[in-house]
């Protein structure tokens, strides 16, 4: 009977979880292996075979000294955009949820931006950073836009920092907006009855309340700003002079476009285990501060 | 009920079975128009079905981007006349990750059958494609004189060229004949003081000189590349003098081409309409404002008639100066315009089968020889083909202006560029960049090109 039973559930299991399972090992954790087994390898896709090198590419990954600044780079782009993407999608889920006419609609379009892919959205933005604003710039004598902020290294940081966190907001907000949900209404009530005003609500309760939701869209746009490829390749190219490439952008360049496969593939490795670190790690502690209501 | 569960469960099973079935199914399918050798069961199908021929598919590599709607268009066209052969395209974007596709499509053993590649990435990956040896003769028969020659590899005849491109300082026409009050004669700009005093004239009319294009590919591709080009006609002593800038025994700041090519940059930089904000580097933008008469020169090539030919409102005319290097109208350059042939159809011998080869062979042949095929590529994409007896003609102004080079032999081989490495141009690109917003001054650029060589020596 127990027998049977097990029979059963595995069939059960199989029915639901086999096809996740299967995709899940032939596109993440096979090539994913099998790509670890390549940076020990002297991979070429020209010469199609491949010897055993052992950890010379990883020596190789730590004397690129382009990539350790470009990591560098990253990281600050990473600390700003979660910063600018988490604050405003978090003050923008607490007025959506306030209860107003149209907040629905308005959901909805600030969601808009995340489903536009990244090509898309950075040719968009390419056009305005390099045509509308320096036209407007130059009409109206405003010197910050009157050249493009993308050919400026200091300007084209700010461009993908703005630009990517455009792109985030909608997504983290409509978390927020769910995690806003789970506090309960008479919590609320029973605060403002003690004598709690809009900050000290935020602060003391929706704040603690919703450590769920700050936890997981933390842990969400810092894994997905590491590894922005498209928006980079679609608003900077990298430019100017290299000065915008983003560590995924320069781990593509270096494999295939000076044909180090090795080194590109040991550098990937790198930034996942870089971006595997922060981002448990800050889920690790920002999960302590939960609270149970 | 219990038995209910267990059915509906059952049912549920089998739809997931089949399903995944059916996915396998469709898989060996492909395979065996793809790439195994063996004949498989449902080739043997249709095989047998249109007993006359056998059916073959072969994939078709476009890194022509912008033309990709007409390749599309001709394949339907070839289909109608050769029912048998299905030739499916596969499209990249414009100055998209191009290579990266070819290449994940040569690790993942499903390589394109034919591949419109630049020279230099089929020099990268020679030994994945068929030697075109026995072609060789019949494509020397129907190309123009030296137009093989040129597009060998190594010696060896592994790509068929389609187009010639040529660049330079395009001009044009209706601006400069307004400055200087009469006929232009291209031939009266034979120096750098030529060119200076020309640009003098059109700044003077508050018109814009000359427009540089500050992308990467531009300046380090096409500019900086001519320096290596320019040392002598030969490719081969070209090839050289690369070597030894990378093994550092020739230092590129004592080089006469080399600081000849970067003195008329500075001239150019003085007179560039992108003064304020040189890498904003529009394709589009500087293409039309150009087109439109907003600038009188532009250093680019012909194939910018694929912007410029649909623009509303455009000039009609323009045509091309080569780049002077210096104020001795006899060095070489000065009266020359860069020419090559840069893109060669190439045949997949790494995944294909014989069939797959022998179709792509026909329908290489068919697309340099046929009237729809040179419909297309000359009266549809203003693009020329480097073969004679055409039967189509170009109403591309600057294609025809250089063809006047080419015909009189005053053209710069530029082939050595398909034997650098893949990155050169975006790396010493950034180089010229910084040089562009003076961020670099010559002597540090110089120093960055150099040891952007001496970093590739040995690889």
């Amino acid at each position: 009977m127990t027998n049977k039973k097990f029979l059963q559930n595995t069939g059960t299991f199989l029915l639901f979880g086999g096809p996740s399972i299967f995709a899940f090992f032939a596109v993440v954790l096979i090539p994913f292996l099998f790509g670890l087994y390549l940076t020990l390898t002297n991979w070429d896709v020209r010469i199609g075979d491949h010897t055993f090198l052992g950890f010379a590419n990883y020596a190789e990954v730590f004397r690129d000294k382009v990539f350790l600044t470009q990591l560098w780079f990253t990281l600050k782009y990473v600390f700003f955009t979660v910063v600018l993407a988490n604050v405003a999608a978090f003050f923008l889920a607490f007025a959506l949820t306030s209860g107003f006419k149209g907040q629905q609609f308005l959901r909805t379009g600030f969601f808009t931006p995340n489903l536009i892919g990244g090509l898309v959205l950075g040719y968009l933005w390419q056009l305005l950073f390099s045509q509308v604003l320096p036209y407007l710039g130059k009409e109206y004598g405003w010197t910050l836009f009157e050249t493009s902020w993308l050919t400026d290294t200091d300007k084209g940081f700010w461009a993908l920092v703005i630009v990517s966190a455009w792109q985030f907001i909608g997504y983290l907000m409509i978390i927020y907006i769910a995690g806003f949900m789970s506090v309960r209404v008479d919590v609320l009530e029973a605060a403002s009855i003690d004598g709690a005003n809009g900050l000290t609500k935020i602060l003391k309760i929706i704040l603690p309340l919703s450590a769920p939701a700050i936890v997981i869209c933390i842990f969400i746009s810092i894994s997905r700003s590491f590894l922005t490829y498209d928006l980079n390749l679609a608003l900077t190219k990298g430019g100017p002079f290299n000065s915008t490439e983003l560590s995924s952008y320069h781990v593509v360049q270096k494999a295939f476009l000076s044909n180090e496969y090795g080194v590109g593939q040991s550098e990937a490795v790198v930034l996942f285990a870089v971006v595997a670190i922060i981002a448990l790690t800050q889920a690790y502690f920002l999960k302590k501060l939960e609270v149970e209501e | 009920m219990k038995r209910s569960k267990v059915l509906i469960l059952g049912v549920c099973m089998a739809l997931v079975l089949s399903l995944l079935a059916a996915c396998s199914k469709d898989n060996t399918k492909n395979n065996a128009s793809g790439s195994s050798s063996e004949p498989s069961e449902s080739q043997q199908a249709t095989g047998s079905a249109s007993q006359s021929s056998k059916e073959v598919k072969i994939t078709f590599f476009n890194t022509s981007a912008e033309i990709n709607t007409v390749f599309e268009n001709l394949f339907k066209v070839y289909k109608q006349e050769h029912p048998n052969v299905t030739v499916e395209l596969i499209p990249t974007p414009i100055g998209g990750a191009q290579i990266e596709k070819f290449q994940s499509l040569i690790a993942s053993g499903n390589p394109a059958t034919v591949a419109n590649l630049d020279a230099g990435t089929i020099f990268q990956y020679k030994d994945k494609f068929l030697d075109l040896e026995s072609d060789k003769a019949k494509y020397e028969e129907l190309a123009l004189p030296g137009a093989i020659d040129g597009a060998l590899l190594d010696g060896k005849f592994i790509g068929v060229p389609y187009s010639a491109q040529g660049y330079g300082l395009l001009y044009n026409k209706r601006v400069v004949e307004e400055v200087i009050g009469g006929a232009f004669d291209p031939s009266t700009i034979q120096t750098r003081s030529d060119l200076e005093t020309l640009f003098k004239k059109i700044e003077a009319t508050d018109k814009a000189p000359v427009i540089i294009h500050g992308a990467d590919w531009s300046l380090g591709a096409h500019y900086l590349g001519l320096a290596y080009s320019l040392q002598t006609n030969d490719i081969e002593k070209n090839r050289q003098f690369v070597e030894d800038v990378k093994n550092g025994t020739v230092d590129l700041s004592t080089n006469e081409a080399f600081n000849g090519l970067m003195d008329t940059f500075d001239m150019l930089k003085k007179y560039n309409a992108r003064k304020s904000d040189p890498l904003v580097a529009d394709y589009n933008k500087d293409s039309a404002d150009f087109a439109k008469g907003e600038a009188a020169f532009y250093f680019m090539g012909d194939w910018s008639w694929a912007v410029i030919g649909t623009l509303e409102g455009r000039d009609k005319d323009f045509g091309i100066l080569p780049v002077p290097i210096s104020d001795n109208a006899t060095d070489f350059g000065n009266s020359q315009v860069a020419y090559t042939e840069p893109k060669l159809f190439a045949i997949d011998n790494s995944g294909s089968t014989p069939e797959q080869q022998e179709a792509a062979k026909a329908l290489i042949e068919w697309m340099i020889t046929s009237e729809a095929s040179q419909k297309a590529i000359i009266g549809e994409s203003g693009l020329a083909m480097p073969y004679k007896n055409l039967k189509v003609e170009s109403t591309n102004p600057m294609s025809s202006a250089i063809s006047k080079y080419v015909a009189d032999g005053k053209t710069i081989n530029i082939g050595v560029i398909n034997y650098l490495p893949s990155d050169y141009w975006a790396k010493t690109g950034a180089s010229m960049q910084k040089y562009l917003v003076s961020k670099l001054d010559r002597a540090g650029f110089t120093k960055e090109v150099q040891d952007y060589w001496k970093s590739t020596a040995g690889k």
